[in-house]
């Protein structure tokens, strides 16, 4: 077997449920993980691939919609599939609100299960790739030095370049180098791209993502 | 009285008239006869009998008195007269009949007529009579006879009518005392029936016999608020219920025409605009021939007893509804998890079968795998099924050997849900290795349950603070088993401990009360004991003992 390219993680109390969902995405080639409790899940070390959690609102402990809660305050955010084998309007609103993918009733259809598991997955993997372009976004904007950062900040406010020059009292030249030097270190090949890299790090435009 | 009934008779036939008042009462009055008492009797007898020979003695004397005065005067008078005067002796003969009754006046004539021949008829001072006097002689004894007849006779009927008179008398006086009396009584009755017809709870009226109401006692006019002027005639129908108005006024008037009595219940209003349930019936008062004179009606407050009824009828359909429902609403979640557990994953290990048997090639060996588990799940999912309905079903107590932890366990199972949805953290603490009970599965669960969901409902009523609910099972005794279910809910108030175990004592909105009192019933039937006290840190421990095999 190559490396998992996505896991799915099942906590459910009854052995047989989540034994059944394990075979089930192991037979269409799926890898999953299976936990009797939320505890056991916080212990486990999860690897860094697009992944999702398929949980049952009854949990031994603690409650599925308040693990939901928990985890979102520890920032983990894992998208999640509700399961449960009696669930009412408030429980499915809940869950919903608190941003989880599907809320499945017992017994489920396979088809239901996997689409919600792969929507699950693609957020997962749009979040992730999200992130990891923010990090890199980031890590490049640290390259820049601070007279860089500042004519940048003052580029994508739309101040021509003799502006600049005049508001950071620098000839127009200099101005012209170090924006030369901050759109080559941020990889950007236009303006417009620059504005949506600067925009992407102040974490404005998240809703686009989605 | 016999004695003095014949005596009268007697005495009224045959002593002379003056001894005839010797006993008027008894005479007058056969009634008043009947007020006197024996020895009253038989002394009135007495006395009449001496009056009787008194008078006789009397009688006789004044009739000899009397004619021995008429012939002292005649013999004086003789000398002024060329005529015997013998006037003198029919004067004392009517004198002594009028007097002494018949016999003193035959008497009299007897003497008259003796005194006359011997004396004033020639030959004088001789009995012998001369020829030529005959018939002056036999004229003055029939005189002397008539006279003595017609007086004695005169005298008699004068006593008779006297006597009746007397009589009568003393029947309309006694008559009059008795009509006193009587309308005294009747007086009185009338008041003693007044005041009970407004003493009655019960509100009455009474009605013309074409209906028209006539009378209501206080306590109807009380109540509907109105004066007698504002209830005359027809205007009973007003205070019926709007509803019921149409069937009152439907009945009332084939009553009327019928003539049968009228009954029903109908909502009558009161002072404050507010209708209460009444019994009103009216019967008829007929006269001989069979006509309706007038109506008397009562109406019967009932509404305290019709909403009785009424609350009755709810509460048993309540309870019969709720005691379904109320068992099942407490484990419908449990009963939808238990069975749709093994139900998903048989579905999906069904589905992941399939997709092992679609692969190419078939994994065969997977998908036996999957077929295993779910031949495993379907039965598990029958397991689930048969449970609960033996759970549900009404069987005689099966008495066995049971291990309590596991019926512990098997009835928190089916509350999983509640725990989890109520955020209610249970702690179990059971003993091993507990010697086994003889008992019932299902009734000892049904105490479990009981128990616990009576726990979490005192945790989903409690605020702040962790809910802890906590079973444990230990030897208490050599010979018996103790369960404690402890909750930090709200707890038992000390005005409501003693209640908790009554039939249908409950604080919940949606309870019927029957939970502990059947626990108790149960644990009783099993030689146990259930009982609650508070929790020292706040909320309850409810424990049961039950009767363990000796080690």
């Amino acid at each position: 077997m190559t490396a998992p390219n996505s896991m799915v993680f099942i906590i459910d109390d009854d052995a047989s449920v989540r034994d059944a969902i394990h075979t089930l995405l192991s037979s269409i080639g799926l890898y999953s993980e299976v936990f009797e409790s939320a505890e056991e899940f916080l212990h486990t070390e999860r690897p860094s691939v697009p992944s999702c959690l398929v949980l049952d609102i009854r949990l031994p402990g603690v409650n599925g919609l308040d693990f939901q809660d928990e985890l979102e305050q520890a920032g983990i955010r894992i998208p999640i599939v509700f399961m449960t084998a009696h669930g009412d309007i408030p429980m499915a609103l809940r869950a919903m609100k608190g941003g989880a993918v599907e809320f499945l009733t017992k017994p489920f259809q396979k088809q239901q299960l996997m689409a919600a598991i792969h929507q699950a997955l693609d957020r997962d993997r749009v979040m992730r790739e999200r992130e990891q372009e923010l990090s890199s976004l980031r890590s490049r904007y640290e390259t820049l030095t601070r007279r860089e950062r500042e004519v940048l900040n003052l580029v994508v406010n739309g101040l021509l370049n003799k502006q600049i020059a005049a508001q950071l009292g620098v000839s127009e030249v200099t101005v012209k180098a170090h924006r030369g030097q901050a759109m080559q270190r941020m990889r950007a090949a236009s303006l417009a791209e620059l504005v949506r890299m600067t925009e992407k790090l102040k974490g404005l435009p998240q809703r686009h993502i989605y | 009285m016999r004695a003095c009934d014949t005596s009268a008779r007697e005495m009224a036939t045959t002593v002379s008239p003056s001894t005839e008042q010797a006993c008027p009462t008894e005479l007058a009055s056969p009634r008043a006869r009947g007020t006197a008492d024996d020895s009253g009797h038989f002394s009135n007898v007495r006395r009449a009998a001496e009056s009787r020979s008194l008078s006789a003695i009397r009688k006789y004397t004044l009739t000899v008195l009397l004619v021995g005065s008429a012939l002292g005067v005649t013999a004086l008078l003789q000398r002024e007269f060329p005529y015997p005067f013998l006037f003198l002796f029919f004067a004392a003969v009517m004198t002594s009949a009028w007097f002494g009754g018949r016999t003193a006046g035959l008497l009299a004539v007897l003497l008259s007529t003796l005194a006359v021949d011997y004396f004033f008829v020639p030959p004088f001072y001789s009995f012998r009579i001369s020829a030529t006097e005959v018939t002056y002689f036999v004229a003055f004894v029939v005189c002397a006879v008539v006279a003595s007849w017609v007086s004695s006779s005169k005298r008699k009927s004068e006593e008779a009518l006297k006597q009746i008179r007397n009589q009568l008398e003393l029947r309309v006086a006694e008559r009059t005392a008795e009509l006193q009396i009587s309308n005294a009584e009747l007086r009185q009755s009338e008041h003693q029936l007044r005041l009970l017809t407004e003493v009655m709870p019960q509100q009455i009226w009474s009605a013309r016999a074409d209906g028209s109401v006539d009378y209501c006692n206080q306590r109807l006019l009380q109540y509907v608020a109105r004066t007698m002027d504002q209830m005359r005639g027809n205007r009973l129908l007003e205070t019926v219920h709007p509803e019921g108005r149409k069937s009152f006024g439907q009945a009332w008037q084939s009553a009327l025409s019928s003539g049968m009595p009228l009954e029903g219940e109908w909502r009558v209003r009161g002072a404050g605009g507010h209708y209460r349930w009444f019994f009103i019936r009216a019967v008829p008062l007929r006269d001989a021939r069979g006509t309706t004179l007038r109506w008397y009606g009562t109406n019967t407050d009932i509404d305290d007893h019709k909403n009785a009824e009424q609350a009755l009828a709810r509460t048993q359909s309540e309870l019969a509804h709720l005691s379904r429902v109320l068992t099942m609403g407490e484990l419908a979640a449990s009963i939808a998890h238990e069975v749709n557990q093994p139900l998903t994953a048989l579905v999906t290990y069904g589905d992941a079968c399939m997709e092992w048997l679609s692969s190419d090639p078939p994994n065969v060996e997977q998908a036996k795998h999957a077929v295993g588990r779910i031949i495993k799940d379907g039965s598990r999912a029958g397991a689930v099924l048969h449970r609960i309905r033996a759970m549900f079903k009404k069987e005689t107590p099966a008495r066995e050997w049971l291990d309590i932890n596991e019926v512990i366990r098997e009835s928190v199972a089916f509350l999983r849900d509640d725990f989890a949805a109520h955020d209610v953290s249970l702690r179990t603490d059971l003993a091993p290795s507990l010697p086994k009970v003889k008992g019932d599965r299902i009734q000892l669960q049904q105490v479990v349950l009981n128990l616990v969901i009576n726990s979490i409902d005192a945790l989903k009523k409690a605020t702040g603070g962790a809910k802890d609910l906590a079973i444990s099972s230990r030897e208490e005794t050599e010979t018996a088993l103790i369960v404690r279910i402890e909750d930090s809910g709200v707890g038992l108030g000390p005005d409501i401990a003693g209640d908790i175990f009554k039939p249908f004592f409950t604080t919940k909105p949606q309870g019927i009360g029957m939970g502990l009192s059947i626990s108790r019933s149960i644990v009783e039937s099993h030689h146990g004991r259930l009982w609650a006290t508070p929790r020292p840190r706040g909320g309850a421990i409810f424990q049961f003992t039950i009767p363990s095999a000796q080690a």
